[in-house]
């Protein structure tokens, strides 16, 4: 544990050794398969075997309740079939859902094939789109490819709905390659063309998917290297085998849940062939990844840029509290994330391109405004924070922002400063817990997870 | 800059205007002013348009038959264009474009791209960024140069500025200097309270842990704060002024103006308007666009020399592409290649690069006349007065703009 993984491809993936987890360690594992947590499910985490831990992470029960609340709200979105409200609703789930995994695959399938509100205009349409990913999220890729290929929201968003016979519309087939399945370099404008012809007639008729015959251009087309190609089905099936795909998508799952940095082209190779041997389940993929030698090593911890998602929903996460996902759904657009509204059909590039001045103010200027909004709630009234936590003075406040917040521990002068500023700000011993989060925005540190 | 220096830009700026349509009076008028400019003092400011611009429907050849033939439901006719001469004109939406060529501030280089031509909106925007042709696109061909003078003995603090809230555009990032980002004045200012502000003045962060991501965010922290600090001076920017449309182009724009007015620092500012990407229904939206555009980069131009510095700024508008000769059944049209690139400021020829050819056409594309990396020197080496050949690696042929 805590090594750099270099040049042993093999073994990056190997299942740690190690039992249980260390409290950083625990910490390490919510933040990337999920948002965080807090103190108590970190300590709760520790006690139990690695694999029991990351099995209860991927499941998918959330139980009636939640569920209950969040159709209540989609509901009325759907009433008024008005896209702005859907970001408040699905960061009500990031906050409150159970299976925090399962929210963040979502999402991550959500940036992957990138689809905005913007340009569908359709509540419904979009909320469609999420359920068919929220449903084939940790399924074979290939039937998450083929469903949102048909799917209204996306024919919309790429122009696939018009796309005929006689004047085929080349956008979906183009982004299909280039950004959902097997990348750049790995196909030519030919195959373009010839994908685009593959899916003439794919139409929608009262709002679904339709199959249009008379627009459908039936000859056979060559595609990748293969000249029996007729249909999109047999296109996208044909797309996903290639090993392109596998080492695609592979990458793709390495930058989310590893690290920002591009790790050596061997560890992403051995990670495609557990895809493939997989036969493209991801659920057992994650499981290897939060699992994996590399997960607990230096490679990974305190590697990634946070999404400003996963900063606002981590802070709450970790601290047990609510927001209003309202007003947390307008902060985030000026962040530059604003869910179910990516910039652009590759998504948001994340890593390093979240950081630009503005939203690095507006990132120390978030956390201020989550812990001062009136609308935040948290597990215990303010005052009794310092108890449920353990708090007892400016030292342990930041001690503990230490370990349920940041990804590395901060250097003694930067700890004993920040003491010192939250002790001379916070006569009042409860209100030093928040204090010293506010105060541990500032530092860069505070933006990596 | 010296002396030798300063007559010798203005001689050439003779020079052009002469060739030039503009009328006698004016010639002399901008020639003197340019003088009172030295290429140090100068800047650029990038207008990006994202997504595709379809150049045969900004400056359209009207008088072309291979054009009638390959666009009907997308097509301007030839009533309405603004005609530039028999065979082309300016979309009805760039009236402000046609009144600025006319008048010698805005020139059309026509046909620019680059060889075997990219059709992925992230790799040619790459391309065009990093002014490489081929991966890695690490760092822009601006923010090399930001790069090579901030080794400098007295480097500019702030040397560009990105206003917008996409993430900071590859041309303008170096490896060793970052430049601000900014969407507003308003994104910068930092919530009033106390303890954070104590943290701040307390813990400076120098970027040393040679721990690459800690590094690139203490940095930006940094230059965020600083930044920060110096808008505090620059009251009411977010407001449109009058004589501006009420676009955000044109806020973005007016705001740049403002920034110029105050000697804010930056030698290069850059900002987007798009989405460009007009796959389908195309007509509408791409007019909304245009006049957007022109509207802008017109009441900007009209400002800065209310501020008499419309001699210290170029400004510069391209697309990562053009879009195909023939439109798809969406009435839109799908990823091409070459397309116009615009130029305004002042005493500019009206046009450079021939018109691509309708009918000679590569995979149905338009063929390139005008390597972007072309203008890129020319406006190096003959605007920023900066030696084009160690921020572009090699000699481009430049065009004789100034």
């Amino acid at each position: 544990m805590n090594t750099h993984i270099r040049g042993h491809a093999e073994d990056a993936w190997s299942t740690v050794d190690l039992d249980h987890l260390t409290i950083a360690g625990a910490a390490h594992l919510f933040r990337r398969a999920g948002f965080g947590a807090s103190l108590h499910e970190l300590n709760a985490a520790i006690k139990l075997p690695l694999t029991d831990v990351v099995d209860g992470l991927l499941t998918t029960n959330t139980g009636t309740e939640f569920e209950q609340q969040s159709q209540i709200m989609k509901t009325v979105i759907q009433a008024g079939n008005l896209p702005v409200h859907l970001p408040a609703w699905w960061l009500y789930r990031f906050i409150q859902s159970p299976c925090q995994a399962w929210e963040k695959l979502v999402l991550f399938w959500h940036g992957h094939f990138a689809t905005s509100a913007a340009k569908v205009n359709s509540a419904l349409m979009m909320l469609a789109q999420n359920e068919i990913i929220r449903r084939s999220a940790y399924g074979p890729f290939e039937s998450l490819v083929l469903e949102i290929s048909r799917d209204p929201a996306m024919l919309i968003y790429l122009d696939s709905a018009t796309n005929r016979r006689n004047n085929p519309n080349e956008n979906y087939a183009r982004e299909l390659l280039e950004l959902f399945c097997v990348g750049l370099g790995n196909y030519s404008e030919i195959d373009i063309r010839e994908l685009a012809r593959a899916f003439t007639g794919w139409e929608i008729q009262s709002g679904r998917f339709a199959f249009n015959q008379f627009q459908h251009d039936p000859t056979l087309k060559q595609l990748l290297g293969n000249a029996n190609i007729e249909s999109g089905e047999q296109a996208v099936a044909w797309i996903v085998q290639q090993p392109a795909a596998a080492k695609f998508i592979a990458q793709k799952l390495y930058r989310f849940y590893v690290s920002d940095q591009t790790p050596e082209p061997e560890v992403i190779q051995s990670f495609a062939a557990i895809l493939r041997e997989n036969e493209f389940e991801i659920r057992p993929v994650l499981k290897t990844i939060f699992t994996s030698r590399i997960f607990y090593s230096n490679t990974a911890y305190g590697q990634k840029i946070r999404s400003p998602v996963e900063l606002a929903i981590g802070l709450l996460r970790c601290l047990d509290a609510t927001a209003s996902p309202v007003h947390l759904a307008s902060s985030l657009s000026g962040l530059g994330q604003s869910v179910f509204y990516p910039p652009s059909v590759k998504g948001w590039d994340g890593g390093k391109r979240w950081i630009n001045s503005a939203t690095m103010i507006g990132r120390i200027n978030l956390i201020t405004e989550i812990l001062n909004h009136k609308e935040t709630r948290f597990v215990v009234e303010k005052n009794r924070l310092d108890k449920r936590f353990d708090i007892d003075d400016a030292e342990s406040a930041v001690r503990h922002v230490e370990t349920v917040w940041l990804s590395q521990p901060l250097d003694d002068e930067q700890r004993s400063k920040l003491t010192d500023i939250v002790e001379k700000s916070t006569p009042r011993r409860e209100s030093r817990l928040l204090c010293a989060f506010k105060c541990a925005a500032t530092l860069a540190e505070s933006q990596l997870g | 800059m010296s002396l030798n220096r300063r007559g010798f830009l203005a001689g050439t700026a003779t020079a052009a205007v002469v060739a030039s349509t503009a009328s006698v009076p004016q010639i002399w008028a901008s020639a003197s002013q340019r003088a009172a400019f030295s290429a140090a003092d100068r800047i650029l400011v990038v207008i990006q348009l994202s997504g595709g611009n379809d150049g045969l429907n900004t400056v359209i050849p009207f008088g072309d038959d291979a054009y009638h033939r390959n666009r009907f439901a997308t097509r301007i006719d030839k009533k309405s264009v603004v005609k530039i001469d028999d065979y082309i004109g300016w979309h009805p939406s760039l009236r402000g474009f046609s009144e600025m060529q006319q008048s010698g501030n805005l020139c059309i280089v026509n046909g620019v791209g680059y060889p075997n031509p990219n059709r992925s909106h992230f790799e040619s925007m790459d391309i065009w960024h990093s002014a490489l042709l081929a991966p890695p696109h690490r760092t822009g061909w601006v923010g090399r140069w930001f790069d090579e003078q901030a080794g400098g003995k007295t480097p500019n603090p702030v040397p560009g500025l990105h206003i917008g809230d996409e993430p900071l555009p590859l041309a303008m990032s170096g490896l060793n200097i970052m430049v601000p980002s900014l969407k507003s004045i308003e994104s910068l200012r930092l919530a009033s309270d106390d303890a954070v502000g104590s943290t701040i003045d307390a813990i400076g962060q120098a970027p040393e842990t040679k721990q690459d991501l800690v590094d690139f965010l203490r940095q930006s922290r940094n230059t965020a704060l600083a930044a920060s600090r110096r808008l505090e001076a620059v009251a009411g920017a977010n407001e449109i002024p009058k004589g501006y449309p009420r676009t955000e182009l044109a806020r973005k724009l007016a705001f740049v103006a403002k920034l110029i007015a105050i000697d804010f620092g930056p030698r290069v500012y850059y900002v987007t308007l798009g989405s460009f990407d007009t796959h389908s229904q195309q007509s509408e939206a791409h007019a909304a666009l245009l006049s957007e555009l022109g509207g802008a980069v017109a009441a900007f131009h009209k400002d800065l020399a209310a501020q008499r510095q419309a001699d210290q700024v170029l400004s510069v508008c391209f697309s990562e592409f053009g879009r195909r000769v023939k439109e798809n059944g969406s009435a839109g049209t799908d990823h091409g290649t070459a397309a116009p690139l615009f130029i305004a400021g002042q005493s500019l020829p009206t046009s450079l690069g021939r018109y691509p050819s309708l009918t000679e056409l590569v995979d149905g594309d338009l063929v390139f006349n005008v390597d972007f990396r072309s203008v890129y020197a020319t406006l190096l080496d003959q605007w920023l007065g900066i030696d084009s050949q160690t921020i572009l690696g090699v000699k481009h042929e430049t065009l004789r703009l100034i």
